[in-house]
């Protein structure tokens, strides 16, 4: 699920994603005001308009499943990271009130999910891919597919997170089955964001973002960044394997008394099937952007 | 495909409905707050905050069978969400599914789930029935949230009906010119359809932005205040935050 | 095409050999020179893609001239100095979809008192007020979704109207409304005394509302004469692509 209802979350957890996603969200405001200035308001009316009335279509997937566009990402590519972030969090404000899709005291962490870690860290995605792969309609498209696919994990994640740290169920599990079903969601928003973006911008070219041209300096971070990361991921998968999860640690640490009895207890069916969702997670990710990286520098060929 | 929905519901008077809007909200979040602090296994206390929600229906004028089929829907979505949970939390097992086995802690937390996200299921569908969209729009601008969201929300409702009519005319177009079948002719046209939608909203908001600016907009939307948080309002919040604070107190005793 | 009019001492708006072009295309207007007089009724006639939009576009400074220049009461119309343009200059454009964006009538009509800095509730009063010169006051509370067409049109107008502008200019006003939606529309303008530019293709309208016509034609002022002369010269109106029988 994307859209946590409530009565999961803790209320330490509660707290803090509430804290963490209205600072981010404070920002957004004061960031967007500053780029679109008068502009600001019409704009980000018609782009939720638009994502309300997106998500209301469903998009035929295999075997009689389908998904919807989430739409995070195509809008952070075609208004900016901040507006993105605004517009995602009113559609889930909104789906919270009316609809009841999603909890109310969950929204902090909803918005965590799909505001902040969704729009906002697929766009640093976004711009990651982009520097690497160099300037061109076709890389540019390659990268916002990295990007819409990364963004649903990042969701899943979050939701997994917040999940194991209320006590509700271990981290192990939660990630294996949300980044799961995340992947599949994933797969949808990429190949929804790519196709409405290229058709987008075909109809309407002068609505590239002219001044987010990667530069050579650019790509230099890029690369840094990314071997950083993917450094990061290993180290932290062999770490994993042996020493109990440092979030369980902490988990313990802050007396949620549940938390040390029931995420101590290995999930005994789960573990010996898969060798250890966490290390899986971390390092299928390191995985996807070794993976996503490789093919799209044999699709993006210009 | 005609997007109605934002007001569908809301038809109930009563007292309820003659509060402020921004103390409806409130209230919404009060309940949803004091559910969430309610610590598991806290039986009587769960049933206390649902009598109170139910007691709120009946003051909103909400006759129990509507409330009831308006609240279907979410509570189906999250008691399947609960389930997860059923067979997911290590603990002992009660009875087992094949691989799955249903715990006791499992059983415990899907039914604290269910308490809990029943009754702010509950005070959300109180507040859809006696609020219109516009109406809360002006609530969460009452509530100080950041006036880029606000103002978004406000303009995207006229921006939201025109767009799904358009939307509408162009898939029944599309519909009667292509008479294939299957799932690869429907994506198509669905990445159409959203392409058009995205880019027909880009030029209204276009078109929009210089009709506010040929009256007067400098980029900030002011309000008519139509209906601000009273005296009166704000005191029936805090009677019910009051009562709530109660119940999670006896609970956490 | 007539000479370029001297500055005027009591012109209410003077347009110096304005010209125009968008960015990335190719003129949209050359050396458009006219003046208003208070109280003139003025209809701006020409084929679609002449130029008129582009000219009313620049009348409250919503595009400013590459060259030229336009004055609103004796001031130049700048970026500094649109804001003020704006409260003696009411546009109304096309599309009453655009101009209808608030969630309520009310709201909608209220913006622009808003905006000139009324407090919420002068600016309410002055809303119903205009809702109800217009015999809509009854929809003050609904969305412009549960209006039809002509009650759209009027409630766009009213938008504009609430707002006291000196220089009234209109976009098509009666495009796109059923006979009795269009006179509706005309019965009213013709009832209000503020100075008057409207664009047109209905020539109807035009004859009954303005006795001054401003033609335009591949992005030039082709001819400023009276509207009464022009509608009788049945081969120019057909040379400039206002009159095609079939």
């Amino acid at each position: 699920m994307a859209h946590i209802p409530d009565g999961f979350l803790s209320a330490p957890v509660i707290l803090g994603s509430s804290a963490a996603s209205a600072a981010m969200l404070a920002l957004a405001a004061r960031r967007s005001r500053d780029t679109l200035q008068e502009r600001q308001a019409p704009l980000l009316g018609a782009t939720t308009a638009f994502v309300f009335a997106a998500q209301m279509f469903n998009f035929p997937l295999a075997a009689g499943t389908s998904a919807h566009l989430l739409g995070g990402v195509l809008v952070a590519v075609l208004a900016g990271p901040w507006a993105a972030m605004l517009v995602v969090f009113a559609v889930v404000l909104v789906q919270a009130l009316l609809f009841q899709d999603g909890g109310i005291a969950a929204l902090g962490a909803n918005t965590l999910n799909l505001a902040v870690l969704g729009a906002g860290g697929g766009w640093l995605v976004y711009r990651w891919a982009f520097a690497m792969l160099g300037a061109g309609a076709r890389r540019r498209l390659a990268a916002v597919a990295l990007a819409a696919f990364v963004s649903a994990l990042l969701t899943g994640a979050g939701v997994a997170l917040e999940l194991s740290l209320s006590g509700v169920v271990p981290l192990r599990s939660a990630l294996l089955v949300l980044l799961g079903s995340h992947a599949l969601i994933g797969l949808a928003e990429a190949a929804l964001t790519v196709g409405i973006l290229a058709a987008v911008l075909r109809t309407r070219p002068e609505l590239t973002p002219a001044a987010d041209l990667p530069g050579p300096a650019a790509r230099r971070w890029a690369l840094g960044v990314g071997a950083l990361a993917l450094a990061l991921a290993v180290g932290a998968g062999h770490f994993a394997s042996g020493a109990p999860d440092a979030l369980e640690v902490a988990a313990a640490r802050f007396g949620l008394h549940e938390a040390p009895a029931l995420l101590a207890t290995p999930f005994a069916g789960y573990e010996a099937a898969v060798g250890g969702p966490w290390l899986v997670g971390t390092v299928g990710v390191a995985a996807v952007f070794a993976c996503g990286w490789l093919a799209l520098r044999l699709l993006a060929r210009r | 495909m005609g997007f109605h929905h934002l007001d569908r519901y809301a038809d109930a008077g009563g007292p309820l409905a003659r509060l402020a809007p921004a103390a409806r909200v409130l209230g919404v979040v009060v309940i949803a707050l004091g559910a969430a602090l309610l610590p598991p296994g806290a039986w009587p206390q769960m049933t206390a905050l649902l009598l109170l929600v139910l007691l709120l229906a009946v003051l909103a004028r909400v006759p129990l069978a509507v409330f009831a089929a308006r609240a279907a829907a979410p509570l189906a979505l999250l008691a399947l969400a609960s389930a997860a949970v059923l067979v997911l939390a290590p603990g002992e097992p009660l009875a087992r599914l094949g691989p799955l086995a249903l715990t006791d802690a499992g059983l415990q937390r899907f039914t604290a789930a269910l308490g809990r996200g029943a009754a702010a299921v509950g005070a959300g569908v109180l507040l859809v029935s006696t609020t219109r969209f516009p109406e809360l729009v002006e609530a969460l601008r009452e509530l100080r949230l950041p006036a880029a969201v606000t103002a978004a929300l406000g303009l995207a409702y006229r921006y939201l009906y025109l767009l799904t009519d358009e939307l509408e005319r162009l898939r029944r177009a599309a519909a009667s010119r292509n008479a294939r079948r299957g799932s690869a002719p429907r994506r198509r046209l669905l990445v159409a359809l959203a392409a058009s939608a995205f880019t027909r909203s880009y030029a209204r908001s276009e078109r929009v932005h210089r009709a506010m600016l040929a009256r007067g907009y400098t980029g900030a939307l002011a309000s008519l205040r139509p209906h601000p948080l009273e005296r009166g309002s704000a005191l029936a919040v805090a009677g019910l935050a009051g009562v709530v604070a109660g119940i999670v107190a006896w609970a956490r005793l | 095409m007539t000479q370029p009019q001297a500055a005027q001492a009591d012109a209410l708006l003077e347009v110096h050999d304005l010209a125009y072009r968008y960015p990335g295309a190719g003129w949209a207007l050359e050396g458009v020179s006219f003046a208003l007089r208070p109280g003139e009724r003025v209809a701006v006639l020409g084929p679609n893609g002449a130029g008129k939009s582009t000219l009313l576009l620049h009348l409250n400074g919503l595009l400013l001239p590459e060259r030229g220049r336009v004055l609103v009461q004796g001031l130049e119309v700048t970026e500094h100095t649109a804001r003020r343009v704006r409260a003696a200059v009411g546009l109304v454009f096309q599309d009453a979809d655009d101009q209808l964006f608030l969630p309520s009538l009310l709201e909608d009509v209220a913006f622009g008192p808003l905006n000139e800095g009324r407090t919420p509730a002068e600016a309410t009063a002055l809303a119903r007020a205009a809702l109800a010169e217009l015999g809509l006051e009854a929809f003050a509370e609904r969305a412009a979704h549960h209006l039809s067409g002509g009650e759209r049109r009027l409630a766009a107008l009213a938008t504009v109207l609430v707002m006291r502008p000196r220089l009234l200019v209109l976009d098509e006003p009666t495009g796109a409304l059923d006979a009795r939606a269009r006179q509706r529309v005309v019965h009213l303008l013709q009832r209000r005394s503020e100075t008057l530019l409207l664009a047109t293709h209905d020539l109807e309208a035009a004859a009954a509302l303005c006795e001054r016509a401003l033609l335009i034609d591949e992005h030039r002022l082709v001819a400023d004469l009276p509207l009464p002369t022009l509608l009788a010269d049945r081969e120019r109106l057909q040379r400039h692509g206002l009159l095609a029988p079939l």
